[in-house]
């Protein structure tokens, strides 16, 4: 939506505000200049509810109600007279009652211009996976700290689950410094410990805050307390974030969700842009057949396109049918994922249920599931130290670096190059459990051994039995590639190693792109 | 230079993407029709999934025989002009009991005609998926909602045995007895439902735009009275009044607000500047401490 639109729909306007003003000004009715997804981590006792609970009330467009309630509960922030905002944050029954966070809450906020998520994850050390599974969705993420007590062992893995998932801005939230005076040497120790721990890491941005969420310093406002500190606020700071959504660099990818057709000639591919742009007349190849062609059409139902960026949802039309179907990466031919076999890569292990070398388990990548034909546990990661330890064994929470053949090819790219088509999550192929979620460290188009040690579906075997009542219609070819991962999974499950045999490379000899 | 998407465009996107994954994932999908204005965003989202393409699945509606007359209407003639496959459940057996809205309680009524209703609409086509306009912004208890919510046979919502969501990978893949409700709208607020209808130029039910409707008022709220059914108690009279809805469910459930917001702009200004949030207009949610977790719990949308 350009600016002058926005402007036209604001004028339509005419309507006086009702009588009884609201306390802060309302928030603009145009769109908003993106979407920032906050993640908050910290200990159960560093103020972290209270902190998100302060930013709501000081700087978002809370309803009248939401605020007459935690007025009205007489509830006060520990030792203050002020009331107990960690309350705006409180959801499910089971945490009201144990005090503890057990899950991942969602809380939207509005300012003048931006849309914020907050993901408020747990600090409790049990909760690793959620706190994973919340980094996975943030932009930035504060991470909090306790000005008595500074960077912890816990702070260390934090940052390190934040680096693992691809969050590339973190903000280190000093609070509770009126429990300290004010104290700039104590500020600037934990700052300088901040940034050691920092240099281990791939982030862009870190900058630490000196604040109190309970008496709002540096929260929505500069503080007077602490004249010694020129940094922004954590509002401003948050506020200068890059939206998700503007950066569109990298290579072109789009995973194909579905196939559309409107039952005449058109035939769109349907996806999310995960990296990169296009335009109509580019050239995109197919990872996995090596086929090209060009687009010809980019259609959404306001309208067909002439470019689409990351991030939107598009259905691309091309000059001649490549047949792809749901799980193809369509990429830029000069640089396309490769079709891996072999996946090196970093787990979080979520599941109660620990690594079992017999378990079925299925592979997801953004659109595909893949049968895997074995997944090896070759170490586990310390995240206090960063070292690796072997095993051959991972538990709940454990942070395993892990290699899995496949049973056919599947396109993926690895995380740190490309990070959505790296992305992966191991699931029972059984009752379908959401096992560990990764990152893929390396990819490799061969497998192990090929052939040795696995039993080979073979297309031709498929095609005389279990799919003898298929045609080659794209739908039944679809179907044809369900039933061989089924059949792989089955077999799998008996502790057999299978693998599916793959189509046929294509080698139509054209220059890619053209 | 293109210009950076918007907040509603990125929301927009992250919906599609989500209903594409769904009806690719599950075997027989339905989107869950219930007429408001999350609805009419939910359908409109759909639509733009799989154009130029039929939905690839219908729509179902929930009728307890207590919605809003407009609202049928606007039901039946939006199912006409996107030519949608629309299913109409009624809990024929519920409805033979006499359960109603004015003599039960809330919770019972709501139990039996709508979360019974739709359990067993759910059971009696054997849909493995049903897509909801919920969002997170709602309620306490949806602040946790997965986008793909696992319920165990017999619908159950179990809040500790949701499946963590990584990134933009959903995992659909069913265990025994397993079904999925899908919710497209995670991310969006009240705000943004008002600002895409706005931004889209949806059509909305009439009952959203203030008018002079028969009111009554009890208990501190503000009923219309859409039809007989509902009559003035001893000492209660029937006053015209310039009102309109917040929020749709079934009539007398749903109470009114005084208003002069008569176009949609003017809807959308007043719903930015609110005092209240949207909820407090639904009485089913005054009934106990924690009844929207409970209900969810027992199948509850």
């Amino acid at each position: 939506m350009t600016a002058q639109t926005a402007v036209n729909k604001a004028s339509l306007i005419s309507v006086p505000a009702p009588v009884a003003a609201v306390a802060a000004a309302p928030a603009p009715l145009r769109d908003l200049n993106g979407i920032v997804h906050l993640l908050t981590c910290g200990s159960v006792d560093d103020g972290k509810s209270t902190l998100i609970g302060r930013l709501l009330w000081d700087a978002s467009d809370l309803y009248e109600d939401q605020r007459e309630n935690v007025r009205k509960s007489g509830r006060k922030a520990a030792g203050t007279d002020l009331p107990d905002f960690s309350m705006l944050l409180d959801g499910l029954v089971a945490e009201r009652e144990q005090g503890i966070t057990i899950d991942i809450a969602w809380k939207y906020f509005d300012t003048e211009t931006r849309r914020f998520v907050i993901i408020d994850s747990p600090g409790h050390e049990q909760y690793t996976r959620n706190m994973a599974s919340g980094a996975s969705h943030a932009d930035v993420a504060i991470l909090l700290v306790d000005a008595r007590s500074g960077v912890k062992k816990q702070t260390k893995r934090h940052a390190a689950i934040l680096d693992l998932v691809g969050v590339k801005r973190v903000v280190l939230a000093v609070n509770k410094m009126d429990l300290v005076g004010y104290s700039e040497d104590v500020f600037r120790k934990i700052e300088a410990d901040f940034r050691t721990l920092c240099w281990k890491f791939g982030f862009w941005d870190a900058s630490a805050i000196p604040l109190s969420a309970v008496f709002g310093d540096n929260v929505s406002s500069k503080s007077a307390a602490m004249p010694w500190y020129t940094g922004p606020h954590l509002l401003e700071h948050l506020e200068k974030a890059p939206s998700r959504g503007t950066a569109s660099g990298g290579a072109f990818r789009l995973p194909v969700q579905t196939v559309l057709r409107d039952g005449q000639d058109f035939r769109g591919l349907a996806g999310t842009i995960s990296s990169g742009g296009i335009k109509v007349g580019d050239g995109i190849t197919d990872a996995l057949s090596g086929r090209s062609a060009k687009v010809i059409r980019i259609a959404t139902m306001d309208g067909d396109l002439s470019s689409a960026t990351s991030g939107q949802a598009v259905a691309l039309q091309l000059d001649i049918d490549i047949d792809v179907s749901r799980g193809a990466v369509l990429s830029s031919s000069e640089m396309r994922p490769i079709a891996a076999q072999t996946v090196e890569a970093r787990l979080v292990w979520l599941s109660e249920t620990p690594f079992d070398a017999r378990t079925g388990y299925l592979l997801r990548t953004v659109t595909d599931l893949i049968p895997i034909s074995s997944l090896e546990i070759k170490a586990l990661l310390d995240l206090e130290t960063m070292s690796s330890h072997p095993s051959t064994r991972c538990n709940v929470n454990d942070i395993a670096i892990a290699r899995i053949s496949l049973g056919r090819p599947a396109a993926i790219d690895v995380f740190s190059d490309i990070s959505e088509t790296g992305t992966l999550m191991i699931v029972d192929a059984v009752t379908g459990a959401s096992i560990a979620g990764g990152v893929a460290t390396a990819v490799n188009a061969k497998s192990d051994a090929p052939g040795d040690g696995h039993f080979i579906l073979s297309r031709e075997m498929l095609a005389n039995g279990l799919c003898r009542d298929l045609s080659l219609s794209a739908n039944d070819r679809e179907e044809f590639m369900r039933r061989a991962n089924e059949a792989a999974i089955l077999l799998r499950a008996a502790g057999v190693s299978v693998a599916i045999e793959p189509p046929p490379m294509v080698d139509d000899g054209m220059d890619p792109g053209l | 230079m293109t210009a950076s998407p918007s907040h509603l465009d990125l929301l927009e996107a992250e919906s599609i993407h989500i209903f594409r994954e769904a009806a690719a994932q599950f075997r027989k999908p339905v989107l869950m029709y219930s007429i408001g204005k999350d609805s009419t965003v939910l359908l409109h989202l759909a639509r733009k999934a799989f154009f130029p393409q039929k939905l690839p699945f219908p729509l179902l509606h929930i009728d307890t025989t207590w919605k809003f007359h407009d609202m049928i209407a606007f039901r039946d003639k939006t199912a006409k002009d996107f030519n949608l496959d629309l299913i109409v459940h009624k809990n024929e057996d519920g409805l033979k009991t006499g359960i109603n809205p004015i003599d039960y309680s809330p919770s019972i009524y709501t139990d039996v005609l709508k979360t019974q209703g739709l359990k067993q609409a759910l059971d009696k086509h054997g849909f493995d998926a049903a897509f909801g306009g919920a969002r997170r912004d709602e309620e306490a208890s949806r602040a946790k909602e997965r986008v793909f919510s696992f319920r165990a046979a017999g619908h159950r919502w179990d809040p500790r045995k949701q499946r963590p969501e990584m990134w933009r990978l959903l995992n659909g893949r069913l265990g025994t007895g397993e079904s999925v409700r899908v919710f497209p709208m995670s991310n969006w607020t009240e705000k943004d439902v008002w600002r895409y209808i706005l931004r889209e130029k949806l059509d909305v039910v009439p009952l959203y735009l203030a008018k002079e409707r028969p009111t009554i008022e009890r208990n501190g709220q503000l009923l219309m009275q859409d039809d007989e059914r509902l009559q003035p108690k001893a000492g209660e009279k029937v006053v015209m009044r310039k009102i309109r809805f917040r929020t749709l469910g079934c009539y007398p459930l749903t109470a009114a607000v005084e208003s002069d917001a008569d176009t949609l702009e003017s809807v959308v200004a007043e719903t930015i500047n609110a005092q209240t949030s949207e909820r407090v207009g639904r009485l089913i949610d005054h009934d106990q401490s924690g009844a929207m977790e409970k209900k969810k719990q027992e199948g509850y949308f």
